[in-house]
């Protein structure tokens, strides 16, 4: 893994404009509740953003049986290949940090795979408070 | 090894079927009952191709999903035999399934309008691909099956009643791809195939989560700690969050 996605909350405004980012660019952008880095508001002027952790040891990799959880060697991300995921929705449920979603509507599951190698909730962060180095 | 699909060279592993090799090099054959993670069992018989082997020159139609590549091979996935296969599936699906959008879609894009043949009058969205059942055993848990024989064909849990097998996982109806297999979720329960399973909550905000049933299979089934299956998706998220700012981050 040579790139990790930095969160830097102390930069955070809160300003949602990765969520909307994320959202664009792994949907159309019609539901920013899709998008798959979220915001925590938790005091006053404080943020915190989270989002796939990319575990080393991923529950959400045990909980599948059909191998549709692959990571990408070349930038560390575990990916959802849609062609494998039988809707079973196992991995949403098993991680342990919330960050596994199941789509209703096309029956698999979705997660953030660092949008290949070059995250746009990173790129698109005005206050830099998303970094992927 | 390398074999031809439409003219265009291409090279295949050995245990690739014509369907995978296609698809990597990418070129496109309809499917409707092949998933990557289930094993072939050319059920929907739209991905007939015609195969001409190099030893006797001879061309037959076979299922691209089943048949296993072999080296020097002529595949052709247009031809007027395919394309003439392709519309009298087509035309037999839309019997079963004359409403169905997926199908109508597919059908238009081959050449076919409507279906010729007389409807069934209870017809319904399922054209016995076989996916829900084969996703059924890949969960391990068996608990429908093809019922009867003929044009009365359909799926089913065994004598109409659902075993206990049936933890309502759902992957039937999320994998089903005509949306024949009916889920519902309710607050506090899940309905599939007729059957209520009561929806475990979240022990933090209470929120609806999977059924108690299929969380105890899950537990059973996965080595993961049972803590991992007890808060819903935002309060894991919301603890996170907080663990972060506990940690004076923020």
């Amino acid at each position: 893994m040579e790139k990790t996605l930095v969160v830097i909350p102390s930069k955070c405004t809160g300003c949602g404009t990765c969520k909307l980012a994320c959202s664009m660019v792994k949907g159309k952008g019609e539901i920013i509740a899709r998008s798959r880095i979220h915001i925590h508001t938790t005091g006053p002027d404080s943020h915190v953003q989270t989002t796939c952790l990319q575990c080393v040891e991923a529950a959400c990799m045990k909980a599948c049986d059909t191998g549709a959880l692959v990571r990408n060697v070349e930038t560390g991300a575990i990916e959802v290949n849609a062609d494998r995921c039988i809707g079973c929705g196992l991995c949403e449920i098993a991680c342990p940090f919330g960050h596994m979603h199941f789509n209703l509507q096309t029956g698999k599951s979705e997660k953030c795979d660092l949008c290949g190698g070059d995250p746009a909730c990173a790129r698109f962060c005005p206050h830099g408070a998303l970094e992927y180095k | 090894m390398i074999l031809r699909i439409d003219g265009k060279q291409i090279e295949a592993k050995k245990w690739d079927t014509i369907l995978s090799a296609a698809k990597r090099n990418g070129i496109s054959i309809p499917s409707l009952c092949h998933h990557d993670a289930l094993e072939n069992v050319g059920a929907c018989r739209l991905c007939v191709v015609e195969v001409k082997t190099s030893s006797n020159g001879e061309r037959k139609l076979v299922t691209a999903c089943e048949y296993k590549v072999a080296p020097h091979i002529e595949v052709f996935t247009h031809s007027e035999a395919v394309r003439r296969s392709r519309q009298t599936t087509l035309d037999l699906l839309l019997a079963r399934a004359p409403e169905n959008k997926l199908l109508l879609d597919l059908s238009r894009e081959n050449g076919v309008e409507s279906t010729s043949y007389s409807t069934s009058p209870d017809a319904n969205e399922c054209i016995l691909c076989y996916l829900c059942t084969r996703a059924c055993e890949k969960m391990g848990c068996n608990a429908i099956s093809a019922v009867g024989r003929g044009q009365g064909k359909s799926i089913q849990p065994p004598f109409l009643t659902v075993p206990d097998a049936c933890v309502g996982c759902g992957s039937c109806a999320a994998i089903c791809p005509t949306g024949f297999i009916e889920m519902i979720d309710m607050p506090s329960k899940r309905v599939i195939w007729g059957k209520e399973f009561e929806r475990a909550k979240c022990e933090s905000c209470g929120a609806p989560l999977i059924p108690v049933a299929y969380r105890e299979w899950a537990i059973a089934n996965r080595e993961l700690p049972e803590d991992y299956y007890l808060q819903c998706q935002e309060c894991k998220r919301k603890e996170l969050a907080s663990k972060f700012s506990g940690l004076g981050v923020s």
